[in-house]
């Protein structure tokens, strides 16, 4: 029996709001990685989808500064007048500014547009990796795998394109809803094999998953039919993969941050 | 320069929290967190038990893995090895509190992460930490493990085992507990006790 006298810093340090960003940046990352994709293909297109993607980003942007208790000490300033290239967060806001300016430029029609659009291929593509390599980076959360690597660009992608579906030509964005939720889907199904095969924590954080394995089933099932649906009702399909992901995502976050070094099992 | 550690003698740590006490109370640690506690732990089976008294707080680890973490260069490592927080850079965005094994983290009500610092005002003065000066049984003791004359090195010849927390993390902690109670040594799960 183990009891404390005093406090660890063991409580949950990330909170619903940061659930909400986690989605926010997915569909910021998303939409303004599908806005190069058609910019480099052909520039004009891109011009609507850009003013969206730039939306995303400023509501993520403000989330992130409105759920942060160092919201009114206006320290983000730091976020860019450092160099911590060791720091997911660092790249995140980062990718998120340059995506910005690049939208920017994009919607206005300013500059060279099939360029702009190459650049922010690349920096949407950072906004999409770095919530995955945020989590991934940290070695005393078992939860978090190196998976998470992957699946998270995947599925921040599939939150994007379920939201495109309903707002775009379905026949456009459709196919590319079934590839991400395909991928995700496998992605989310190798999950727990990764955790069991990972190191001296993998017997604890494959226990904890099967406390949660109802939600994956229930994530995997919505991402099954995402896919399924894609072609045939791609809206239908585009609720089931907005959902399937929202929830993989939000317990991996959520529950990745429980300290197995207070609580054990 | 120094490479400042910490020992804790848990043979001789009877788990009174004054080090935890006096923690508080030096640093103003906000009501509801604490930067120093302490897991007290009832280990083996009659006739064969022992409780081990154990403080805890931030090892100050030589390879940290909260300060690469951090977007703003807050969470950063002094020449001494101390592990502090820039308060004033702090977005509050609890990625060191992610990465740190060891739970030594916490959100300050201010808005900023907040951790034991080892009494860095006092260093300045000459003086230990707060939790070195008043523990009562003598069992913590500070000091620079570059310093040959530091008491840290007889403490260490002398003890006849010596553990960190969570060694598969590769943090190289610089708080060290000597004299682990149970034969087995610090456990890190809940699992591990034995019974």
């Amino acid at each position: 029996m183990t009891t404390f006298y005093g406090l660890p810093g063991a409580e949950a340090f990330w909170h619903w709001t940061t659930l909400v960003h986690f989605l926010l940046v997915a569909l910021a990352g998303g939409t303004a990685f599908y806005t190069a994709v058609l910019g480099i293909r052909r520039a004009a297109s891109a011009r609507g989808l850009a003013w969206l993607a730039l939306a995303f980003i400023v509501l993520d942007l403000f989330m992130l500064w409105a759920e942060s208790p160092a919201r009114f000490r206006f320290s983000h300033v730091w976020l860019f007048l450092s160099f911590e290239p060791a720091s997911a967060i660092w790249w995140g806001a980062w990718g998120l500014a340059t995506s910005a300016l690049m939208l920017l430029l994009l919607a206005l029609g300013l500059g060279p547009a099939r360029f702009w659009a190459g650049v922010l291929a690349l920096t949407s593509a950072v906004v999409l990796a770095y919530p995955g390599y945020a989590l991934a980076a940290n070695a005393a959360r078992p939860l978090w795998d190196h998976l998470l690597l992957a699946f998270f660009p995947a599925s921040g992608l599939l939150l994007a394109l379920a939201v495109l579906v309903w707002l775009r030509p379905a026949e456009e964005a459709a196919p590319w809803l079934q590839v991400a939720a395909l991928a995700s889907l496998a992605l989310a199904a190798l999950y727990p094999v990764a955790l069991a095969s990972g190191g001296a924590d993998a017997r604890l954080a494959f226990a904890l998953w099967l406390r949660g394995w109802g939600w994956f089933l229930l994530g995997g099932g919505l991402l099954f039919l995402a896919a399924f649906l894609a072609r045939r009702a791609p809206a239908l399909a585009g609720a089931c993969a907005l959902a399937g992901a929202f929830v993989l995502r939000s317990w991996i976050v959520e529950q990745g941050q429980h300290s197995f070094f207070v609580h054990g099992f | 320069m120094a490479r400042y550690a910490m020992l804790i003698d848990l043979a001789a740590c009877v788990g009174c929290a004054a080090c935890a006490a006096a923690c508080v109370l030096e640093n103003e640690v906000p009501p509801g967190h604490g930067r120093l506690w302490i897991r007290q732990r009832e280990l083996g089976a009659f006739p064969d038990v022992t409780v081990e008294y154990r403080p805890e707080q931030c090892l100050h680890c030589e390879r940290p893995p909260c300060v690469p973490v951090c977007p703003t260069g807050a969470s950063h490592q002094t020449e001494d090895g101390l592990v502090l927080v820039r308060a004033e850079r702090c977005i509050a965005c609890a990625a060191c509190i992610a990465a740190c094994p060891y739970d030594a983290r916490f959100m300050n009500p201010a808005g900023y992460v907040d951790k034991c610092t080892f009494c860095e005002h006092r260093l300045a003065r000459g003086e230990d930490p707060a939790c070195v000066e008043t523990c009562p049984t003598g069992c913590r003791v500070f000091g620079d493990l570059d310093d040959p004359e530091s008491p840290l090195h007889a403490w260490l010849a002398e003890a006849e085992r010596v553990d960190v927390l969570r060694p598969e993390m590769g943090t190289a902690p610089k708080l060290l507990y000597l004299n682990t109670p149970s034969k087995r040594g610090l456990a890190n799960h809940e699992s591990e006790v034995e019974s």
